[in-house]
């Protein structure tokens, strides 16, 4: 059975792995079986600068989901890859690097310094953080996303892989835009922008007023968003939102998703990524699939 | 997940009181491992409603038990104090940095608990049973059955001082002010773990006596790992994890708003 993945020329033996900021750094809690299964390791987001995050209370649970306005809480990248780095590396796991900048200068030199300490699968653009105190997000228009890209693809010696935002009108004109500024893959979807409000003080209860819903009340949304980008963009995208089981994460691979990624549910149960991928197997085994391509994007219309 | 994730059944599952709940489960692993201070993560539901784990303090662990206490005030504790004996809770533990084992210079070791939060010091109490320390326990609640559990810190040789709101038991005020009760001398180092209010007030008392201590903190908790960042409170040193690099700080690191 053939369950390995591209994106430009980098393999994946698996098309499981985890959102960003979702899986800490792979630190030593997490068993050694859920860490090397995983068929990439998306750290935390980086920033150039160390960020020290929104003032709490930074996350809320909701129905069937959380809001969140951590605000990228990272060391920056010269910490990122003097620290953290090595021991993702000692992993094995193929490594896509999550970064986050205020603008394509940043962009770049980060690019440049992950380029330098090399051993990378993949670099993750988070065009689409809602939490950074701006009126809109690189993901919000299709002009600043091909023009991030396009400075991103002319410094990045590794694929990149354009992470969106959902709070569009249509977040496959973004893709398309990602994919002709030379993106990789499409990285799809970032949080739904949300609000709760405790009604005895009057308040929101995310310290940062605002912040983004994830988590299975989303799923159907971010399905249906895959779905569509999948249908018009011709490189691979990956999934996620609210993937809690192997049958959840079918669903976006039949909706177009080459990858898929764990996000929230990380937090209830860290064994997540493993039974996604066990699940995956047993579908395909089920149904006499050989390749995971006969898998992707089999949707019947 | 390596050697933290496991199912445990529920051996036991009382209402204590009004107020209080106590769940003990068949843990040996757990209960070998757990340190005073820690907390385990539970799940309380299979479903998505709530959709996160709750921490709770570990109470006691001996004999391959863990016990817990908790007050049904929200959805998951009230969904937990629905269980029933022979349930099977999964259960991520022990997680967090414990409180540090008091030094033998220590001569006088005070617990300060508000209601709830004096959970962890019976765990303590019982790993300090050869501490010639003198114990103390300055307890705070709202009510009388806010104050469980004294006969078992006494059994432990932990002298007791109470308040309530009310005056219903012990003086009348906050627990804070149970401090004047005894006499505080440089070797004295403080535990702490209640409510915010409280745990500001013992780290002024603290601070204004040129006094030691640690505290345990409170946050919403998604992860209980480190991993999501959600829960972290302002300190000395920055943003922290109540959940990874806590719940135990050192009094002099909190930041109170």
């Amino acid at each position: 059975m053939n369950i390995s993945v591209k994106i430009g020329q980098s393999v994946f033996p698996n098309p499981v792995t985890v959102a960003s900021g979702t899986f800490g750094h792979a630190e030593e809690f997490y068993g050694q079986e859920e860490v090397l299964k995983l068929g990439a390791l998306v750290p935390k987001t980086v920033t150039l600068y160390p960020q020290q995050g929104n003032p709490p209370k930074r996350i809320c649970e909701t129905p069937a989901g959380m809001i969140n306005a951590i605000g990228i809480e990272n060391p920056g990248i010269d910490a990122f890859i003097d620290l953290k780095l090595p021991k993702l590396k000692a992993t094995g796991v193929p490594l896509i690097i999550s970064i986050s900048a205020h603008s394509e200068d940043d962009f770049a030199v980060m690019i440049e310094k992950l380029n330098d300490a090399g051993g990378l699968s993949a670099i993750e653009l988070n065009l689409s953080c809602p939490n950074l105190q701006k009126k809109v997000l690189v993901a919000q228009s299709a002009e600043a996303t091909s023009s991030v890209v396009q400075r991103a693809k002319q410094v990045a010696k590794y694929p990149l892989i354009a992470k969106l935002s959902p709070n569009v009108t249509d977040i496959a004109a973004i893709a398309l835009a990602a994919e002709e500024a030379g993106a990789d893959a499409i990285s799809m979807v970032n949080t739904f922008m949300a609000m709760a409000i405790d009604i005895k003080k009057r308040r929101s209860r995310i310290g940062n007023f605002t912040g983004g819903l994830s988590g299975p009340a989303i799923r159907p949304i971010a399905v249906r968003m895959v779905c569509e980008t999948a249908a018009k963009v011709k490189i691979p995208v990956i999934g996620m939102g609210g993937i809690t089981s192997a049958d959840d994460a079918l669903e976006f691979l039949i909706a177009g998703a080459t990858m898929v990624a764990v996000g929230t549910y990380n937090f209830v149960d860290p064994r997540t990524p493993l039974a996604v991928l066990e699940g995956i197997k047993a579908y395909m085994k089920a149904n006499k699939m050989t390749d995971i391509r006969e898998l992707i994007g089999s949707i019947q219309r | 997940m390596k050697k933290i994730q496991g199912k445990y059944k529920v051996v036991e599952l009382v209402r204590v009181n009004d107020i209080y709940y106590r769940l003990v489960l068949d843990a040996p692993a757990l209960a070998k491992a757990v340190k005073p201070g820690q907390f385990v993560h539970i799940r309380v539901s299979d479903h998505f409603e709530p959709l996160f784990r709750r921490p709770f303090s570990v109470y006691r662990a001996l004999a391959g038990k863990v016990e817990i206490f908790f007050e049904p005030v929200g959805k998951g504790s009230k969904m937990l104090a629905s269980c029933k004996k022979g349930d099977v809770l999964d259960v991520l533990g022990p997680l967090g940095k414990p409180f540090a084992s008091p030094s033998r210079s220590v001569k006088q070791i005070v617990f300060v608990g508000g209601g709830i939060g004096v959970a962890p010091f019976m765990i303590f109490s019982d790993t300090l049973l050869k501490h010639k320390a003198e114990k103390v326990l300055l307890y705070g609640g709202r009510s009388k059955a806010h104050t469980f559990s004294l006969a078992e810190f006494k059994k432990n040789g932990v002298k007791t001082f109470i308040s309530t709101d009310d005056g219903a038991v012990g003086v009348k005020g906050r627990v804070s002010e149970l401090f004047s009760k005894i006499d505080l001398a440089p070797t004295t180092f403080i535990y702490a773990c209640g409510p915010k209010p409280m745990m500001a007030a013992v780290a002024a008392f603290a601070c204004d006596k040129g006094l030691s201590g640690e505290a345990s903190m409170e946050e919403v908790m998604a992860c209980g790992l480190g991993a999501c960042l959600g829960c972290s409170i302002p300190t000395t040193k920055g943003y922290r994890t109540v959940c990874h690099d806590g719940p135990v700080f050192d009094l002099k690191e909190l930041v109170f708003a």
